[in-house]
């Protein structure tokens, strides 16, 4: 069948003017109020500070580094994961199971989990309690109030983007493939590097990227396990918005948060499908 | 003589209640082309499969060149496949995956540059290194996965249905380059299809099979001329089955109290007679006796080029195809007509179920 010029017109039109509504004019009144004073007047004076001013360049930074470690470790635990659910689950049933209990994170609320984390991973909490029962280590971590919390429990809910994204590349994998790398000669371990990896690397993508950037905008679960030890631009955009109701600062903030993070993941992508094309 | 290079010894692989091979036992011979020939869940490719490595028997031995196989891993292996639906690598060009194997052996840079060229230039692929498969057709890629099999030198080459996607014509020519690589590497072949014609075209000897065992293995000749059971004489070639009637002392008779066959029942008690339509003659039957003639009634024909095809229907009912040798007899028949049909009594064969 094929659709006119009016039906084409009304199925892009809620699109259309969903993302107009909600993304554009928003982002366009946040760079519209960066550039601003409170006044109204016009002013580069918010990026000038943000530029000089090297206590948001160390947060952002700090922001960025944990976004890369939570991406790090779902991915290391993630396509763990995703493999084994893959290749070593032989049934249907424990399959299913397996991924309801990896995205069972999603379904509880932010507020509670955070908390939950703090109470298992405090001084006398069951991780710290176990670490030193099982003589790991002698005395207590601070793992709370951490950076460490806060890459353990974004690691925890952000898991499942990953897990999802890998696994339905690794089940689409033609496995003859395997196969034939084994029958030209590749031990289980070289196939694996040379054949399932590389061609899993769509998954580890688009996985890492999800990661990333909800790492990076994550704003409860931070604010929470960070006991108000450290910051991170999420925390930092809040405090300008409900704190010192400075809205104009705060839309900067928010709209150097929005590009290094582009800068980044362009970057990144960049390198990735250079290497791919290499390594190809 | 090394009439048992590859020895398979009562193989057998059952999955849960389902028996894939049934105790499996053959020889082949070095340098043979051996087809495995038979419909599809024959088990067929479970034996390719055990033989490369990538199906564990339920039990019985595979030895090559003395050495049993059973516990060696596929890239352990002294063969190579070249899979159904090619599975080239994606992500690699040509030359890097002819190169994949010499690789994993550790050959010498220069050297491997030497043997993936020498490869490509004998599958004519030559000039096609830098492409990837996804910008190859389906016969180029063929080419490219036998060459990746083959820059390898195993000592046994397995094929499993690597012509099938292929359409008629590329096949026809993919055969006969085949049958010359075959010739030329000096390799054993054990090549896996449902197509009887290719296995009758390419292979020295062909095993059939029928639900996990082999139902015959012979040459192409002797299992197309000689075939043992109803199934292989039905499988391999064009074949009228016309069923009889044996009697109590062995003879045979075309239906109860009908014509009597010069045949035996034998202690099977066969009663199928085989003819092949190609050995059956139209008119009466040539003066020196040793033949078989019976009546029957034409009841259609058709011209297919090289001579004529008729469908006659015989005094019990069934109905033979006939394609004589010689067309003049058969262009005066016409629909509706009474004739003779006759064949050298020893083209005809009795066959057990």
């Amino acid at each position: 069948m094929r659709i006119g010029r009016f039906e084409t017109i009304l199925l892009l039109g809620g699109p259309v003017l969903f993302l107009l509504v909600f993304f554009i004019a928003p982002f366009l009144l946040m760079t519209v109020a960066s550039l601003q004073q409170k006044s109204g007047t016009w002013t580069a004076a918010h990026y000038v500070k943000l530029a000089t001013d090297d206590y948001y360049w160390k947060i952002l930074i700090e922001t960025f580094k944990i976004g890369l470690w939570v991406a790090l470790v779902t991915f290391v635990m993630g396509y763990a994961l995703a493999y084994y659910i893959t290749f070593h689950v032989k049934s249907q049933l424990v399959r299913r199971v397996i991924y309801i209990v990896v995205v069972t994170p999603l379904f509880t609320s932010n507020i509670v989990r955070s908390f939950a984390w703090i109470v298992m991973l405090g001084r006398q909490g069951i991780v710290n309690e176990t670490l030193q029962a099982t003589g790991i280590t002698s005395s207590p971590l601070s793992l709370v109030y951490s950076k460490a919390g806060v890459v353990i429990g974004l690691s925890y809910v952000l898991l499942p983007f990953m897990v999802l994204t890998v696994s339905s590349i690794l089940q689409n994998l033609n496995r003859s493939l395997l196969e034939a790398a084994r029958d030209l000669g590749a031990s289980p371990l070289i196939a694996f590097l040379k054949i399932t990896f590389p061609l899993s690397l769509p998954g580890v993508i688009a996985g890492s990227l999800m990661v990333f950037t909800l790492t990076v905008s994550a704003y409860v679960t931070p604010s929470v396990m960070s006991g108000g030890r450290f910051n991170v631009m999420s925390m930092l955009i809040y405090q300008q918005y409900m704190v010192f109701f400075d809205y104009n600062f705060g839309a900067a903030l928010g709209i150097l948060l929005m590009i290094t993070t582009l800068l980044v993941i362009g970057a990144y992508v960049m390198a990735l499908e250079r290497r791919a094309r290499a390594a190809g | 003589m090394s009439d048992d290079f590859i020895v398979v010894d009562r193989l057998a692989k059952q999955y849960g209640p389902v028996t894939a091979l049934a105790g499996v036992s053959f020889n082949v011979r070095r340098g043979e082309f051996l087809s495995m020939l038979g419909p599809s869940g024959c088990g067929k490719t479970t034996l390719l499969r055990a033989i490369a490595g990538f199906v564990e028997p339920s039990s019985g031995e595979i030895r090559i060149d003395g050495k049993v196989m059973n516990a060696e891993p596929p890239n352990r292996r002294p063969v190579n496949t070249v899979f159904q639906n090619y599975a080239l690598f994606p992500h690699m060009t040509v030359w890097e995956n002819v190169a994949f194997g010499p690789r994993r052996r550790g050959v010498p840079r220069a050297e491997m540059a030497r043997q993936v060229d020498e490869v490509l230039a004998m599958v004519g692929m030559e000039g096609f290194g830098d492409r990837y498969p996804r910008a190859l057709s389906g016969g180029q890629q063929q080419r490219v996965a036998l060459a990746r099999a083959i820059v390898n030198r195993p000592r046994v080459l397995l094929l499993d249905e690597p012509l099938g996607a292929l359409d008629l014509k590329l096949r026809k020519r993919m055969q006969v380059e085949l049958k010359r690589l075959h010739e030329r590497l000096g390799l054993t072949f054990i090549y896996v299809t449902h197509d009887q014609e290719e296995a009758l075209a390419m292979s020295d000897r062909i095993a059939v099979m029928k639900d996990g065992e082999i139902a015959q293995l012979g040459t192409g000749e002797e299992i197309y001329r000689d075939p043992v059971s109803r199934y292989v004489a039905d499988f391999i070639g064009e074949a009228n089955l016309i069923d009889c009637v044996a009697e109590a002392g062995g003879g045979v008779r075309l239906a109860s109290g009908g014509l009597a066959l010069p045949y035996s029942s034998g202690a099977a008690g066969a009663t199928t007679l085989m003819v092949r339509p190609e050995d059956i003659q139209v008119g009466d039957p040539r003066a020196d006796g040793g033949v078989v003639s019976v009546s029957a009634t034409v009841r259609d024909k058709i011209f297919i080029g090289q001579s004529w095809r008729i469908f006659a229907v015989l005094e019990t009912g069934q109905e033979i195809t006939v394609q004589p040798g010689s067309s003049d007899e058969a262009e005066r028949l016409a629909r509706g007509a009474v004739t003779a049909l006759w064949w050298p009594r020893e083209r005809g064969r009795l066959l057990a179920q």
